[in-house]
């Protein structure tokens, strides 16, 4: 029987090396000072991670993601919020195909949302404007957020609530005051989390927008298919550290295992 | 209950306010793209108003049956192995230290936020043969002409199971990590090899879970469209490449419009089948 843990081990040794060992490679590519991609570095150096955020062209496509991915998340958690608490207030078929509605986008292919709203923000006027891609991002990535603040609302008790009522709080004071606060770290969790996936998306800002708005995974798309320098390195590795931190963050307020319906107790082994 | 009307309205009025943005911005594009699969190519405006069925007849060509049945196998075949590798992984992790737990939900989900660029990308550098595996091969002296190991189907398929095995490890892992564990301790202390316990209980238990787990992940696939493109080549290029060739490279939106919405007729039927099997599934739970 001793073996068997052994291998189970070595299993999940082998697939976290999987999914580490080709950022590790990149992240060592990214400290080599030479000119060509090259592993295991000779020498190391900050000199690509300077290039990048001293570079014009780098500067403009993080700040573009960026600013997509900001009005990306206040928008996506938005709707989430007002569709998850219409449903938690009462369960109509409105608010109840609003909820369905918002767990769409997630099932359609990327390409074909891509392509739908490249026709419609042509249609509209707005094709390849930043505003297009904030939007759609908004509107398309809000299926993780509803999930995650729909969680929070089945954990709110309503007792709370109705105390609040019978203690004469207006329904605005009620929101504002007792609800958004117990809310809050499921908000915050999916504001984070649209942002990031925002912030990594390429089909869909591609399509709408990829020829004026050059955003980080377009232009690393771009640059890998004209040759690649280790600059792309540093921008892979400076990307993943952005993302992972952030995700740290959050788990910092909001326990991530239960958040994704892990059980609650400590497993006894 | 007893509701007044005056909150009753508002409720109403609640669940309008994100009904509007998603019916505009997420509803009407689809719509459009319907519309649009009918209309003529136009090289010059995109498209020109019209109903003809030329764009869906297209797909019935040879070429775009081929891409459809190789789209399904890369599907399958992705979903497969991402589904087996994130049931064992969970089932393994759902036993380990609550900490430990936490560090794999942290690690899944940054993968799972991780651009595909960067995820492809990071693979470009594995498999190529300055920096990566042909480089280590070469160094130890078992591969004399180190070459890239890319564009390759194998390249491709590391891809997806890089790409797909958070989302396959995060769906499964609420039920795994509640899963009742008595059933197995009584079986083990029946004295069943762990072998037969793993087929004989511990699969069927999640049979329904990796059901769902398999199509989610297989419509995933069919989407994927930077790793085919980055690391696949064109003689694996799946159909979201093709929609993208067809739409945008070569100014034919009527024709990738419609090749999006027999994906998408998929796509739907993909889905009913889940939750066709979600809702056999809950019957079954009432049952017990």
């Amino acid at each position: 029987m001793t073996i068997r843990p052994l291998l189970r081990s070595v299993f999940l040794w082998m697939i976290a090396a999987f999914l580490l060992i080709p950022f590790a490679i990149v992240a060592g590519v990214s400290l080599n000072p030479a000119r060509q991609i090259g592993f295991p570095p000779k020498s190391l150096s900050g000199v690509w991670f300077v290039e990048m955020v001293t570079d014009r062209g780098w500067q403009v496509a993080i700040w573009n993601s960026f600013s997509i991915a900001f009005i990306a998340a206040v928008l996506a958690t938005a709707v989430a919020l007002l569709a998850a608490y219409a449903l938690w207030r009462r369960d109509t078929w409105l608010s109840r195909s609003v909820f369905s509605l918002g767990l769409g986008p997630y099932m359609v292919p990327p390409i074909i949302l891509a392509l739908g709203a490249s026709i419609f923000w042509a249609e509209v006027g707005l094709y390849g404007s930043r505003w297009a891609t904030a939007i759609s991002h908004g509107i398309l990535f809000v299926t993780l957020p509803l999930v995650i603040i729909s969680s929070g609302f089945s954990a709110l008790n309503r007792d709370v609530v109705d105390a609040s009522n019978i203690s004469g709080a207006s329904p605005r004071q009620t929101f504002f005051r007792v609800i958004l606060p117990i809310i809050a770290p499921y908000i915050i969790t999916s504001f984070v989390i649209v942002a990031i996936i925002s912030v990594n998306e390429y089909l869909i800002s591609s399509f709408i927008s990829g020829f004026t708005v050059e955003t980080l995974p377009i232009k690393i798309f771009n640059n890998v298919r004209y040759g690649y320098s280790p600059l792309l390195a540093a921008a892979a590795v400076g990307f993943a550290a952005l993302t992972v931190g952030a995700l740290v963050l959050v788990s910092f307020f909001t326990d991530l295992v239960e958040l994704f319906g892990g059980s609650a107790h400590e497993s006894t082994p | 209950m007893n509701v007044a009307p005056q909150t009753r309205s508002l409720s109403w009025l609640i669940a309008l306010i994100p009904l509007s943005p998603l019916v505009v911005f997420f509803v009407m594009p689809m719509a459009y793209m319907g519309m649009v699969s009918v209309f003529k190519n136009d090289p010059v405006a995109f498209f020109k108003p019209a109903f003809v069925l030329d764009n869906y007849a297209k797909f019935f060509a040879p070429f775009y049956l081929t891409v459809s049945l190789r789209s399904f196998v890369q599907a399958g075949l992705g979903a497969g192995i991402v589904t087996l590798l994130g049931f064992l992984t969970v089932l393994f992790v759902s036993d380990q230290s609550r900490w430990l737990q936490r560090l794999w939900v942290l690690l899944l989900l940054s993968m799972l936020c991780l651009s595909e660029v960067i995820l492809a990308f990071s693979l470009l550098i594995l498999f190529s043969q300055s920096s990566g595996i042909p480089k280590l091969l070469g160094w130890l002296n078992l591969w004399d002409t180190p070459r890239f190991l890319y564009p390759s189907f194998g390249a491709m398929m590391a891809g997806y199971v890089m790409l797909g095995f958070s989302i396959a490890a995060l769906m499964l892992f609420p039920q795994i990590s509640r899963r009742d564990r008595s059933i197995e301790e009584a079986a083990q202390g029946l004295g069943t090899p762990p072998a037969m316990l793993f087929v004989r209980v511990t699969l069927p238990m999640f049979r329904t879970a990796l059901v769902a787990a398999f199509l989610t992940l297989f419509i995933y696939f069919l989407g994927v469209f930077v790793m085919p493109t980055m690391l696949g080549g064109p003689q694996n290029w799946n159909m979201t490449v093709i929609i993208q060739d067809r739409a945008v490279e070569r100014f034919n939106m009527p024709l990738g419009a419609a090749l999006s919405m027999i994906m998408l007729t998929v796509t739907a039927a993909l889905i009913g089948g889940i939750a066709w099997i979600n809702r056999q599934q809950d019957e079954a739970e009432d049952r017990v």
